[in-house]
């Protein structure tokens, strides 16, 4: 790896957004025009990709020499708490549930850009997350999108982008779920005055829908964002799909542990499906069918799917490559994989300027030192908007501290 | 370290009940031939052999004078590694699916719970088990959970399909403790019966030592099951296996064991152990680690990746260091989870090679559960506990191809009818069909 700096530069952190980088000799996964990996040179430019071309020469403030190296979109994270949960165990440290909001929870005002989740997510070469609240309930809240650029002012991507909810089994009938869900789409489609709207809602006494609550419910009806449920058993994916066309609402599904099913009803709506591809165990009665090849089974049918974290998920979001690489030994095809962590991402949610390596896009993007599905894959460069990112974390100035003592 | 000696001690001796009942089919003789062959015992064989006789392994590398005739089995360009083993499991104490109604490692009435034993709570058709095979995976340390200070025995099994717990257990393994620090006691008990602090936590293992000293000096003594176990660890002959997070924490319960004289063997979870791995390597006490859990809680938010390599290499390589999954995803890629940690170890600047890395999830948990002599590594007279990689297990994309226990095929991607399922997902999705 060689690092040429043309103009005198103190450190990295005198790194403004304005800097032009040319990165040479990369191998690039664009996330588009068919598969194949592209030799070319990069030049960032004001923090957007500006040109991709075979032999870029022009005069920048820094060039690196990639040697090859491969370059992909950064990572985004399609699920996550992330900014919004520091320890699982510490319900002060935790911002994503409410028990008042449901639907209307836009968790946005709660973010930490300062997280030390951030800078360690970064370091597996995760560039942009979908930030989710978690509450358990029928409806968990809004999504917003992040950068993890760590800056206090400039770290939203997008807000309030998709609703967040689930049906599965608990002590109540799932009935019950599925009949609010239509009950709560109702009430939101008969009211124009948000002002009265609790003496016609139609719902049930003890289920509370606030006025923010509904507004979230009527830009899904319409077609503004998506509603993004969890659901596993076959049976309730079948449900949702039919749902959401007697809506024509815009659907994704989370979890889909059975969607290999049903995948030919899945593809035929176009519903994209957020997928733990690692996960094959029956560890409730609603996965009893959960398999390895899911993943694969659903991608052959023609559906969309992205490709989230395992296990303590929000601290280690870049364990999406490692489901990922699984997925992949089980016959998803790894540029679909690649696509499932990038662009596949940002097509569900509406994410625009990111995902890909296009110019005009946002310049975030990953140098890997091999294959980013590999458990030995780390990011060599991991650039923000244009901007070097330090590979820097909690954890790496731990180790330093303790490397010499032992 | 047997647990059915005849001397009239006062720990495990007098249990005669629950012994293992597991007793492999002939193998015959085999050599499967051709593969890069890591021994477990420190080495990497190009073109290596191992040479199977009588469910043992005979010798293992390359150039052997097996007889000619022998059968063979073709693995060029294949991997071959020992069975794996995961030294901490709640495989069959909390299983999958996970239910209220089978939910059994934790007895969390009381923060002394000794005499509570794990094997007799493990569900024998547990999902995860024949995924752990397919996994690699030949023995598993099942473990109590760690809401007690003292949670009870764990076991050591086999993983083959049993109706029966003993018909699983791994003979003659020795019995194990499972002892907890940190968080865990103090939030199940703060607000009950105590200890509410890590001091609180403290004084209840010093505690229940005193007792157990008492018991063991005594000539004919009241059966106690709690003190049967605790003595049973003064004598040497059940291991403590040590749920600690923090540094601090395992310096003091290394203290702890000193002033009543019996060891630990094991701590589990160490998300601290790199700040302390000079201490354990002097001591000569393993840590079982993961390659990157944190945040669950304050005790588990200083993770470094680089742990498990930082107390593997300590005091020039001395360091006793194992992977551990703790979890029914974990379980069936260890190998993953090693590679993980060795890469990290790597990049760090440490020299770490695949023959050293595999003895995280095969040699070094066999030490510390008193199984090295049997299982652990591919050396002559050891039980034939043998995975075939379909390429380099340290690769994401690596599947296992055949799993041998005691030379007997359990696993073979070949025949769909392996692993063999569980009675639970007979006819669970469609009825004529098996769940996988």
């Amino acid at each position: 790896m060689k690092i040429f700096v043309c103009f005198i530069l103190f450190s990295f952190s005198l790194f403004s957004v304005g800097e032009n980088i040319l990165l040479k000799n990369a191998s690039i996964f664009l996330a588009s025009q068919g598969d194949a990996l592209v030799s070319s040179d990069i030049l960032i430019s004001n923090g957007l990709i500006l040109k991709i071309e075979k032999e870029i020469s022009t005069k920048v403030d820094k060039v690196i020499d990639l040697d090859g190296l491969l370059v992909t979109p950064g990572l985004i994270a399609p699920y996550s708490h992330l900014g919004i949960l520091e320890l699982e165990m510490v319900p002060e440290t935790r911002d994503d549930s409410s028990s008042v909001y449901t639907a209307g929870l836009s968790i946005s005002s709660s973010f930490n850009p300062l997280s030390t989740l951030i800078p360690n997510n970064r370091r597996g070469g995760i560039t942009s997350a979908l930030s989710v609240p978690s509450s358990s309930g029928l409806f968990a809240g809004l999504a917003s999108a992040y950068s993890l650029s760590g800056s206090l002012h400039q770290s939203l991507i997008s807000e309030d982008i998709a609703l967040f909810g689930a049906i599965s089994s608990g002590t109540d009938s799932r009935s019950a779920k599925t009949l609010m869900l239509e009950d709560s789409f109702d009430a939101a489609s008969r009211i124009i005055n948000l002002d009265d709207w609790e003496s016609v809602s139609g719902l049930p006494k003890d289920f509370f829908l606030s006025k923010r609550d509904i507004k979230s419910l009527q830009r899904v009806l319409s077609k503004e964002i998506p509603l993004v449920i969890k659901a596993d058993r076959a049976s309730d994916i079948l449900y949702l799909l039919k749902f959401s066309e007697s809506l024509d609402i815009r659907l994704i599904i989370r979890g889909a542990a059975e969607g290999w099913m049903v995948a030919g009803d899945i593809a035929k709506l176009k519903v994209p499906v957020i997928l733990e591809p690692i996960n094959n165990l029956p560890s409730s009665f609603d996965e009893l069918g959960a398999r390895l090849d899911n993943a694969s089974k659903l991608y052959e049918s023609g559906v969309p799917i992205m490709i989230a974290s395992h296990e303590h998920a929000t601290h280690n979001l870049h364990l999406s490559r490692q489901g990922a690489g699984v997925a992949v030994s089980y016959g998803l095809p790894w540029q679909e994989a690649l696509k499932a962590m990038t662009s596949n991402v940002a097509d569900s949610f509406g994410l625009e300027k990111i995902g890909y390596i296009k110019e005009g896009y946002s310049a975030d993007l990953v140098v890997w030192n091999k294959d980013p599905l590999e458990l030995s894959a780390y990011p060599e460069h991991i650039f923000i908007s244009g901007k070097l990112i330090s590979g820097q974390s909690r954890s790496t100035r731990l180790r330093d501290r303790y490397l010499k003592i032992n | 370290m047997c647990a059915c000696g005849s001397d009239h001690s006062s720990s495990t001796d007098q249990v005669k009940s629950f012994q293992s009942t597991y007793q492999p089919e002939e193998s015959g003789e085999f050599v499967i031939v051709g593969a890069t062959v890591l021994t477990g015992a420190g080495q990497e064989y190009e073109l290596g052999e191992v040479w199977v006789s009588n469910n043992k392994i005979v010798q293992s590398g390359v150039n052997l004078s097996y007889p000619i005739g022998i059968k063979k089995i073709d693995a060029k360009g294949k991997w071959i590694t020992p069975g794996i083993i995961d030294i901490h499991s709640h495989m069959g104490v909390y299983p999958s699916p996970s239910l209220r109604s089978n939910s059994d490692g934790n007895e969390a009435i009381d923060p002394v719970t000794p005499h509570v034993w794990a094997e007799h709570s493990v569900w024998t058709q547990d999902t995860q088990m024949p995924l752990a095979l397919k996994g690699g995976i030949t023995t598993f340390h099942v473990l109590p959970g760690s809401a007690n200070l003292f949670g009870g025995r764990g076991v050591t099994l086999k993983n083959i399909w049993s109706r029966t717990v003993q018909g699983m257990k791994f003979p003659n393994a020795p019995y194990t403790l499972k002892m907890a620090c940190g968080e865990n006691p103090k939030r199940v008990y703060g607000r009950s019966s105590g200890p509410s602090t890590r001091m609180g936590n403290v004084a209840g293992y010093r505690k229940a030592w005193i007792q157990a000293q008492e018991y063991k000096d005594k000539e004919n003594p009241v059966r106690d099951l709690k003190l049967e176990t605790l003595s049973g660890v003064l004598e040497g002959k059940i291991l403590v296996q040590n749920h600690c997070y923090r540094g601090e924490e395992m310096a003091i319960m290394i203290d702890v064991a000193k002033e009543f004289n019996y060891k630990v063997t094991a701590f589990h979870h160490a998300v601290e152990a790199y700040k302390i791995a000079d201490i354990l390597a002097e001591n000569d006490v393993c840590a079982a680690m993961w390659a990157d859990w944190w945040g669950f809680k304050h005790e588990a938010y200083d993770m470094i990746w680089e742990n498990v390599a930082i107390v593997d290499q300590a005091n020039n390589g001395k360091g006793c260091a194992i992977v551990h999954s703790d979890s029914s995803i974990g379980v069936q890629r260890l190998n993953q989870e090693a590679a993980k940690a060795m890469a990290a170890g790597n990049k760090a600047g440490f020299t770490i090679s695949k023959a050293r890395a595999i003895q995280w999830i095969t040699k070094n948990p066999a030490k510390a559960l008193g199984i090295l002599e049997k299982v652990g590594t591919l050396e002559t007279g050891k039980m034939a506990d043998i995975v075939v990689w379909d390429q380099d297990p340290f690769s994401v994309y690596a599947k296992t191809e055949k799993v041998f226990i005691d030379g007997i095929l359990h696993y073979d991607i070949e025949n769909p009818s392996t692993p063999k399922p569980t009675d639970f997902e007979l006819g669970l999705i469609k009825p004529e069909e098996d769940r996988m």
